[in-house]
């Protein structure tokens, strides 16, 4: 196998110096049977780009939606910013800081890409309902702000989405799409992005451009960006730090250098097909 | 040439209407629509100020019970149509709102030996939003033990309190039981410059027409209003994915009681006008027939279309009044008929099987209604709808209520004999 | 309802008199559930019409009974062939309509939103009790008693001859429903298509025969119960389909919806309660309540554990 491209990862003293946004602490969580999750551990530091990988069903996606509250762990402590987020829904994570996309895109098919982002922005709103139904000015003026908001994250992508932000997002490519779910993700401003295999059934050069604006992402909204990945030339080239989980558990962690050479890694990838 | 530049003038207008009203009423997508349909509203509004002078008594009669169904139509499309959530016990808010006129209005209320006693009477303009308000709060307890259910529990559910709310009503003693209540109509008021207006002249109804259609006017400024803003792209959000819209911040709990309660507010509404204008409370007239009524006007009229409801809502409600009793005279008059289609002596049964007929033929044949929501008709002809989501056998979609589990943790189900998807779409 | 009043009363008021009754009246509750549970393992759809599927059961049975001028309790080969007879044509015709709703209603919306089937199914409930109340009338009719009438007595408890051909049948049907599902091909095709429909289909199921012959048996079930249900009650009305239905969705739901045994189990708990709820209901009002019980208990067992009694419980998501 060919080694990929490794990114200049910050020494690890660096890397502890920066503060720790996301603290989960032996998260564990069931199905029947099956230990999805079994006994994570993890942190995030502020600004980085921290990746989880692992062969499939080793129970990334599930941590994905242990933190968003998707789910409830079973057991373990999930902490960001200090405080816990453990039992929250998801609509509260997302008013902590912490967005998200999903694997397989979900995004509101019959809405059009303007709306799909206005409603990400769905915490600026004022919550009582007189100020909504009888359209008060503090409404009005949330209402212009994010149509604002929208567009200028929509330009992010250059002004293709902009161009086509009345068209309903069904009808976009699915390039496009993924990044429509980024914009919506985008939209409560938060502090922390977790990206659900951002570059999966993209070609080379989607994926190198993906890459790109991930990195940008990073820089542009001071984000600190949670990754899962399968390909790794993405993960080796883009990440800070990586964590590797299989069977729910984690396998090893550590700068992508020290991952690719890790031989419990390679076996766990070798033993079971995975996308180089 | 001229026509070439008055619609390039038409077309400038109407741009600039579009911007002009987006930056100060901040409305939505649809204000383009309503600068090019305002004509067309304002024509049929005007046609109903001014039909008290050319209709006659009887047929004004229809027209406010239009009216009042027309206001039902648009509270359940807040919930089904809007929310997507499928209200089969509507009629539990029609009944509230009915009984707190009745009780105010008729001043009695029964002991449990049914002997009436006296109780203060109270003003139909106060019980009015008194009856929005206990109907709105029902709403809530009625719909919270559905939030999490999917959208064929819920129905069976709210069915269930459709039908209990009216029993309740029926059994506990206050109420005089099956023999209902009298209440009346709303007391005069008096406006400077107009004078007296009475309401309980049975031979002017016409001042009653001008509350149930100035109600009606109000509710649907307020539909609109809710459409088009963040509340109604949360519920257009949590229709397509629920957990998509929680994780973009959409308060699920929040804003499905929101659809409720505000559902049951307006079924309460109509139910004070309904009793106000006949004047009297007849439990026998509550059940599941008027639920089902309401959801046939929405379904013919158009999912989620306010237009389209208030269509689906003339084309029943006339039947029903008018149509309706032309056929029974006809019946009554041709006992061979009754002879040999016994159940014609009732001939809401009659009724019923046509809102049955009409259900579903226009899911089956033309979902979006008659005069159709674009987007409802996008989603209900399964436009859009995501690839991932459609099995290759094109069985039933998954509805993706609820949380749901995600491709890596798929469960091992057991049919039959062990644990399948439960009521949440759990599994 | 108010004929299950009627019957329980009597010289015999106690509490083993209950139970009697429940079983009794749980084994037909249960034949239905069982269609509720059947079609919802298969497609996730509760089928709202089923109720009145198994009314126009007792409809048939009446038509038919009516037309042979049968009005007296009945013997030997008599009563064994007017059984027969109305059995097979009950569990035939219901099996039938069940069948035409899958194909008219439900096949053509399934990639539908989730509401579209739902309306449909709606719709056509109202159709088949209007068209009955139009047909029939909209009072009760009452059904000839030709079932011998006769009884013995088990610690006090009545125990009418019938009652046992219902437990019996309802469980032989029950017993024949689970030998089919372990056994036959046709079973073994139910029991893939339910767990995972497009694998069923790769592996050479057709999909769509699978569907329907789940809504023949289901419908077919709910027959056998309508037949007997007329019997016992001595009634035919055209909205029994609604109370019966919504009585056994609950116990379906509370035995656990997909689970055949659930729903058996479901059936009798039901029966059960609600016997011992019209007789001991404070205020002697029991029947016009039951039905709210019933219902409460279905929005507890929604809220409290969905998943029924039998079902699998998921440890809860936030």
């Amino acid at each position: 196998m060919e080694t990929p491209a490794t990114a200049e990862a910050a020494p690890a003293s660096e890397r502890t110096s920066r503060p720790v946004l996301l603290d989960i602490v032996d998260l564990s969580r069931s199905f029947g049977g099956l230990r999805a999750v079994d006994g994570v551990t993890l942190d995030v530091r502020q600004g980085e780009i921290f990746s989880i990988i692992g062969p499939n069903g080793a129970g990334k996606t599930t941590v994905f939606n242990l933190i968003t509250g998707i789910y409830k762990p079973d057991s373990g402590t999930m902490t960001f910013e200090g405080r816990s987020i453990a039992g929250l829904t998801p609509d509260r994570v997302l008013r902590r800081g912490i967005a998200r996309t999903f694997q397989n895109i979900r995004l509101f098919n019959n809405m059009t890409v303007l709306e799909n982002a206005l409603v990400g922005q769905q915490i600026r709103f004022p919550s009582d309902l007189a100020s909504v139904m009888l359209h008060l000015p503090n409404y009005r003026k949330a209402e212009r702000e994010a149509r604002a908001r929208a567009i200028e994250l929509l330009s992010f992508f250059g002004p293709s989405l902009v161009d086509r932000q009345d068209e309903y997002a069904s009808n976009l490519s699915y390039a496009d799409r993924r990044r429509v779910e980024i914009v919506r993700a985008l939209g409560s401003g938060p502090r922390l992005l977790l990206l659900d295999e951002p570059t999966a059934g993209m070609n080379d050069a989607e994926t190198a451009e993906a890459i790109t604006y991930i990195q940008r992402l990073r820089r542009e909204f001071n984000l600190t960006v949670l990754l899962i990945e399968h390909k790794l030339q993405v993960t080796m080239g883009i990440s800070d730090h990586i964590v590797v989980l299989d069977y729910g558990k984690k396998l090893a962690e550590g700068i992508p250098s020290e991952i690719q050479r890790n031989p419990l890694v390679i076996e766990a990838y070798l033993g079971r097909k995975a996308e180089v | 040439m001229i026509l070439q530049r008055s619609r390039a003038t038409v077309r400038g207008y109407i741009n600039t209407a579009t911007a002009w009203l987006d930056n100060t009423l901040v409305l939505g997508r649809s204000v383009r629509w309503y600068v090019t349909g305002w004509p067309f509203g304002l024509v049929i509004f005007l046609l109903a100020i001014i039909a008290p002078s050319f209709l006659d008594q009887p047929t004004l009669t229809s027209a406010i019970s239009i009216c009042i169904y027309a206001m039902l139509a648009l509270g359940l499309n807040i919930v089904v149509g809007y929310a997507g959530l499928l209200d089969l016990g509507y009629v539990a808010f029609f009944v509230i709102g009915s009984y707190t006129v009745a009780v105010g209005t008729g001043s009695e209320l029964y002991n449990s030996n049914g002997q009436p006693f006296s109780i203060p009477t109270v003003s139909f303009w106060l019980l009015l939003p008194l009856a929005a308000v206990i109907a709105a709060l029902f709403g809530i307890l009625l719909g919270a033990p559905t939030l999490r259910l999917r959208g064929d529990y819920l129905a069976i559910v709210t069915l269930g309190f459709g039908e209990i709310v009216p029993k309740v009503f029926q059994n506990v003693p206050y109420f005089n039981g099956s023999l209902g209540m009298g209440a009346a109509p709303p007391p005069d008021i008096n406006l400077p410059l107009i004078g007296d207006i009475s309401f309980s002249d049975p031979l002017n109804l016409t001042p009653f027409y001008y509350l149930a259609l100035g109600l009606l006017a109000i509710v649907v400024v307020a539909v609109i209003a809710l459409r088009d803003s963040s509340i109604g792209r949360a519920w257009i959000a949590i229709r397509e994915d629920e957990t998509a819209a929680a994780a973009s911040g959409v308060n699920l709990v929040r804003t499905k009681l929101l659809a409720f309660g505000l559902g049951a507010l307006i079924g309460g509404i109509g139910g004070a006008l309904n009793t106000a204008f006949l004047p009297v409370v007849n439990p026998n007239d509550f059940n599941f027939g008027i639920s089902i009524t309401v959801l046939a006007m929405i379904v013919l009229g158009g999912i989620g279309s306010i237009p389209g409801v208030i269509l689906g809502a003339t084309i029943l409600r006339y039947f029903d009044v008018s149509l309706v009793n032309q056929i029974s005279t006809y019946v009554q008059e041709n006992p061979a008929i009754t002879n040999a289609i016994p159940g014609l002596n009732d001939i809401n049964e009659a009724k019923l099987l046509i809102y049955g007929m009409v259900l579903v033929l226009m899911i089956l044949l033309r979902p979006q209604g008659l005069l159709p929501n674009r987007r409802r008709s996008r989603e209900l002809k399964g436009i859009g709808a995501s690839a991932e989501g459609t099995s290759a056998v094109g069985l039933l979609a998954r509805e993706e209520s609820g949380l749901d589990v995600p491709e890596e943790d798929a469960l091992d189900e057991t049919a039959y004999t062990g644990a399948g998807s439960d009521a949440r779409g759990r599994e | 309802m108010l004929t299950i009043a009627a019957l329980s009363a009597g010289p015999t008021n106690t509490f083993l008199q209950q139970i009697e009754g429940g079983i009794t009246l749980g084994a037909v509750y249960a034949l239905v559930a069982l269609g509720y549970t059947l079609v919802y393992g298969i497609i996730e759809l509760i089928n709202f019409a089923h109720g009145d599927v198994f009314m126009w059961s007792t409809v048939i049975s009446l038509v038919i009974v009516q037309a042979l001028g049968v009005n007296a309790p009945l013997g030997g080969f008599a009563l064994v062939g007017v059984l027969l007879l109305l059995i097979v044509a009950g569990m035939a015709v219901s099996a039938l309509i069940n069948v035409s709703i899958e194909r008219i209603g439900y096949r053509p919306l399934r990639k539908a939103p989730r509401l579209a089937p739902l309306i449909a199914a709606i719709g056509f409930s109202f159709i088949l009790e209007t068209i009955v109340a139009l047909w029939r009338g909209s009072n009760f009719v009452s059904f000839p008693q030709f079932f011998p009438i006769g009884s013995f007595y088990v610690f006090g408890a009545r125990i009418n001859y019938l009652d046992i051909f219902i437990v019996v049948l309802a469980l032989g049907l029950m017993y024949a429903l689970n030998w089919f599902i372990q056994n036959t091909r046709l079973g073994k095709a139910m029991r893939a298509t339910s767990q995972d429909p497009e694998a069923a289909a790769l592996m050479g199921v057709n999909v769509n025969r699978t569907i329907s012959i789940t809504f023949f048996i289901g419908g077919a079930l709910a027959g056998a119960a309508g037949v007997v249900y007329s019997l016992y009650t001595g009634f035919v009305w055209f909205f029994t389909g609604f109370e019966l239905g919504l009585i056994a969705f609950t116990a379906a739901v509370l035995g656990g919806i997909g689970n055949i045994y659930g729903a058996v189990l479901g059936g009798f708990l039901i029966g059960l309660v609600q016997a011992i709820v019209i007789q001991y209901f404070p205020g002697g009002n029991g029947v016009a309540w039951s039905d709210a019980i019933v219902f409460a208990i279905l929005v507890l067992i929604l809220v409290v554990r969905p998943s029924g009694l039998l079902g699998q419980q998921v440890p809860d998501k936030a």
